[in-house]
């Protein structure tokens, strides 16, 4: 008799959540949201770089390679305010999500080489690297929805795959250095993310002016 | 030869040649630092570097920058817009997500000095320029003032577009010396409102910026605004006074309140009742004030009994019974004899005002209810004191056994009656009413003993009877009576004898003499089965000890046994004062007791007497309330 009314309980339950789920998020809602995430990914990684560079060695600032020489540095972004404006949403959209994709394998090299990084405040940055990889994770899902609203060509992703391998180094200075210009990539990458997705939010919020 | 001798020269003279300054020396340019670069809106940026020692030489410098991805060098555009030591960056030059290369070159006549190459990203330098139109107004919600902030984010930073998002922060502070900034963050709104304001005083509001990812930006330029007087002095300090008395009226009351028994004793102290040992109330207000001045008087004082051991029993006037141990016979062979031992305590005290009349119905409720709880408890071998309450219904002895049958579980009780009858108590035959009478009972203490069901028959006791002229006796085989030479014992049920003793005998009872303690001798048996019995004579004359035989009705005589094996016993009136009983002592305690047979036999259950048959309260020993009732 009990099991019987908790699972009525449980159906009910289900049939109003379906319900308040088929109420359409509103487009503006999700973008607040989806910045909120991007805010915050892009917020670990200037963290983490400034934790990084405390204790990097001073040569290592001359070897780095370039940040041309980024996985993602072939994805064609626009280079200033103007040009950024003149992007349609579902282009800044399929910008977003490509950017996104494109760091969920690094993220997964930069969370085991963290684990045993040569560094005095690894901990530290094994930590934030957990935490971005969950923020990069929900945001990924955000933008999945929103993607869908906003019609196909919003749902395109460009493929930047990674192909520096699946370590980072074999001595402490390189692993330190290849981290640090990881690093480096993801805080752009974050940075552009954070910025679209900012426009959009701002395109897109027409009944409340007063906040863009 | 000559050629030689001119280089030779010109080379001596060259340094004259040079002008001379003394101290200086020159040498190539310091080298430029702490090269800052800033962008306002993400759209353009500007750099600025702190030049080293010009080395005596006039310096120029001059910036040079390289894109990622390109080795081509470009020059700084603008040198002059934004200052000296500037390089401004204009909307064409600048990119977004592309790292610059910066150099400052110093070049002097000897030579250039090349700082330490910069990177930057120009979205990770925004540092915007302050706020704008900044305004404070007051305002007033339902009379209480506060401040309205509202500012204009910097004019070059696009907001609207969402190129650019502030957050803002604003700080106030009182116009006054020692007073602190207090900040205040806004987020991404432009008004902000401020509350609790001091009367009267002037507030100075500062605010700034910061875009999600950058540099805050200065404080915008100070705003005054005066707080009009809102709170008056006068209202002020009569709020506080009001305050301070509604809190100390609060604590007032509470302390009286927790104080308002002993206020109440000390306004209205209680009239305490007049408690006259032997007083009567009654008696004094029917206007006899002989006899209740002869209440007072105390023929036994100071005593001169030898038996002082009666004197610490039953020293009661309005006392709660004693609990008085009753010995059954010297040898303590008696297991499971009843034992009652007095307990002197005054529970009247205190009280002279209760109404006597009522406390002798209470309590014989009282001893009723009593009875009946200890019926319910379990059997069990205790001997408990009655309360006073008891003691004055109960005026003789009760033996129960628990092999008695009997309808009431009254065979259960053993109600003792010790000599309670203290010497105090006048002999005089006054005639004393019987609420008087019912008094001196009060003296009298009942304890009650329940005997265990299971006990063997031959645990019965005897007991003597008290003031009244009933006795029990116990049928009891296994133990003679050493002193008696009984072979057999009865029992008495002797409940109904306190219905015939407070029957309106009361003040017979009154002459009954002091010793409770009296044994009762079997004398002998006569020819006709009869157990004759005489008291003990321990000191008290006969006649005293006869003197209560006649008094109240005398349950003594046994009728005769019925079928039942119960024993009835015949009530006698017998006149007061008879003092001069026969002198023999049989004829006090003549009862014809029906010995049925020698072999060991129960306690009978005495029944109700023949001659008057009533029936009494089931509970099994009398209740001086139903007695009264039935009497009168």
């Amino acid at each position: 008799m009990a099991q019987r009314r908790t699972s009525g309980t449980n159906l009910f339950m289900t049939v109003l959540c379906v319900v308040a789920m088929c109420r359409a998020v509103p487009i503006n809602e999700l973008l607040e949201r989806a910045s909120q995430h991007s805010d915050k990914l892009h917020s670990l990684s200037t963290t983490l770089t400034q934790e990084l560079d405390s204790h990097f060695p001073p040569i290592g600032r001359v070897i780095m390679p370039r940040p041309a020489m980024c996985h993602t540095s072939s994805l064609q972004t626009p280079i200033d305010k103007d040009q950024a404006l003149q992007v349609s949403e579902s282009d800044l959209m399929s910008l977003a999500r490509s950017l996104l994709q494109a760091w969920s394998d690094p993220l997964v090299l930069l969370s085991s080489s963290a684990s045993a990084l040569p560094h005095p405040a690894q901990s530290t940055i094994f930590n934030k690297i957990q935490e971005m990889q969950q923020y990069s994770k929900s945001l990924k899902d955000g933008l999945d929805v929103l993607s869908s609203k906003m019609g196909s060509s919003a749902q395109a992703i460009t493929s930047l795959p990674y192909r520096g391998g699946t370590s980072l180094g074999q001595d402490k200075i390189t692993k330190l250095i290849n981290f640090n210009f990881l690093l480096s990539c993801l805080r752009r990458d974050s940075h552009k993310i954070d910025s679209f997705l900012k426009v959009l939010r701002c395109r897109a919020a027409k009944m409340q002016p007063e906040m863009c | 030869m000559m050629t030689k001798v001119r280089e030779v020269l010109l080379l001596l003279l060259l340094p004259a040649f040079v002008p001379h300054t003394d101290g200086t020396r020159y040498s190539l340019p310091g080298k430029p630092t702490e090269i800052k670069c800033r962008s306002p809106e993400k759209e353009t940026f500007t750099c600025w570097w702190k030049p080293g020692s010009d080395g005596g030489l006039p310096t120029t410098y001059a910036l040079y920058y390289r894109k990622e991805g390109s080795n081509v060098v470009h020059e700084c555009p603008d040198y002059h817009t934004a200052g000296k030591n500037s390089c401004f960056f204009n909307k064409n030059d600048t990119v977004i997500w592309v790292s610059y290369n910066i150099t400052v070159v110093a070049t002097n006549a000897l030579g250039k000095t090349y700082s330490d190459p910069v990177d930057i990203d120009v979205v990770y330098i925004v540092k915007p320029h302050p706020p704008e139109k900044l305004e404070v107004t007051v305002m007033k919600d339902q009379g209480w003032p506060f401040l309205r902030v509202s500012w204009e984010p910097p004019r070059k930073a696009d907001t609207r577009s969402g190129w650019i998002t502030l957050i803002y922060e604003l700080r106030v502070k009182l116009e006054e010396e020692e007073s602190e900034w207090e900040n205040h963050i806004a987020g991404q709104q432009k008004m902000f409102n401020i509350f609790s304001l001091r009367s009267g005083g002037t507030y100075l509001i500062q605010v700034r910026c910061k875009p999600d990812h950058g540099f805050w930006s200065e404080w915008s330029s100070t705003s005054y605004v005066k707080v009009p007087e809102y709170l008056h002095r006068e209202k002020s300090v009569w709020i506080l006074i009001l305050v301070f008395s509604a809190f100390i009226l609060l604590i007032l009351i509470w302390l009286i309140h927790m104080n308002s028994h002993s206020l109440k004793h000390c306004m209205l102290p209680p009239v305490p009742g007049p408690k006259i040992k032997g007083f009567d109330k009654q008696l004094l207000k029917s206007g006899k004030s002989d006899e209740v001045f002869s209440a007072l008087v105390v023929s036994d004082f100071p005593p001169t009994t030898s038996n002082y051991e009666d004197l610490l029993v039953e020293y009661l006037e309005v006392y709660v019974p004693e609990q008085q141990e009753l010995m059954v016979d010297e040898g303590k062979d008696h297991d499971g004899c009843l034992k009652s031992i007095g307990s002197a305590s005054d529970s009247d005290s205190g009280r002279g005002s209760c109404d006597s009349d009522n406390l002798l119905m209470d309590k014989s409720g009282a001893a009723k209810e009593e009875q009946q709880q200890q019926n319910q408890e379990g059997d069990q071998i205790g001997t408990e004191t009655q309360g006073p309450k008891e003691a004055w219904e109960k005026e003789t002895m009760l033996c129960a056994n628990e092999d008695v049958v009997s309808p009431s579980t009254s065979s259960k009780k053993v109600k003792t009656w010790p000599s309670v009858f203290s010497p105090v108590t006048p002999y005089s035959p006054s005639p004393l009413d019987p609420h008087n009478s019912l008094e001196m009972h009060k003296q009298n203490f009942l304890s009650d003993t329940q005997f265990p069901p299971g006990s063997p028959s031959s645990d019965h006791c005897i007991k003597k009877a008290l003031q009244s002229s009933y006795w029990e006796v116990c049928f009891n085989n296994n133990q003679p009576y050493p002193q008696t030479d009984v072979h057999q014992q009865l029992q008495a049920h002797s409940d109904r004898n306190i219905s015939a003793i407070n029957d309106g005998n009361a003040p017979r009872n009154l002459l009954l003499p002091t010793r409770m303690t009296e044994y009762v001798e079997v004398q002998r048996v006569n020819e006709e089965n009869k157990v004759l019995l005489h008291p003990i004579p321990s000191g008290h004359t006969r006649e005293e000890a006869c003197s209560w035989v006649g008094h109240g009705d005398n349950y003594s005589k046994v009728k005769g046994v019925n079928s039942d094996n119960v024993l009835l016993l015949q009530r006698e009136v017998v006149e007061e004062e008879s003092m001069e009983m026969a002198g023999a002592a049989e004829s006090c305690y003549t009862s014809s007791i029906a010995i049925n047979t020698p072999k060991p036999t129960t306690c009978s259950h005495i029944a109700l007497p023949v001659q008057e048959e009533r029936v009494l309260a089931v509970s099994g020993y009398v209740d001086t309330a139903t007695m009264f009732s039935l009497d009168t």
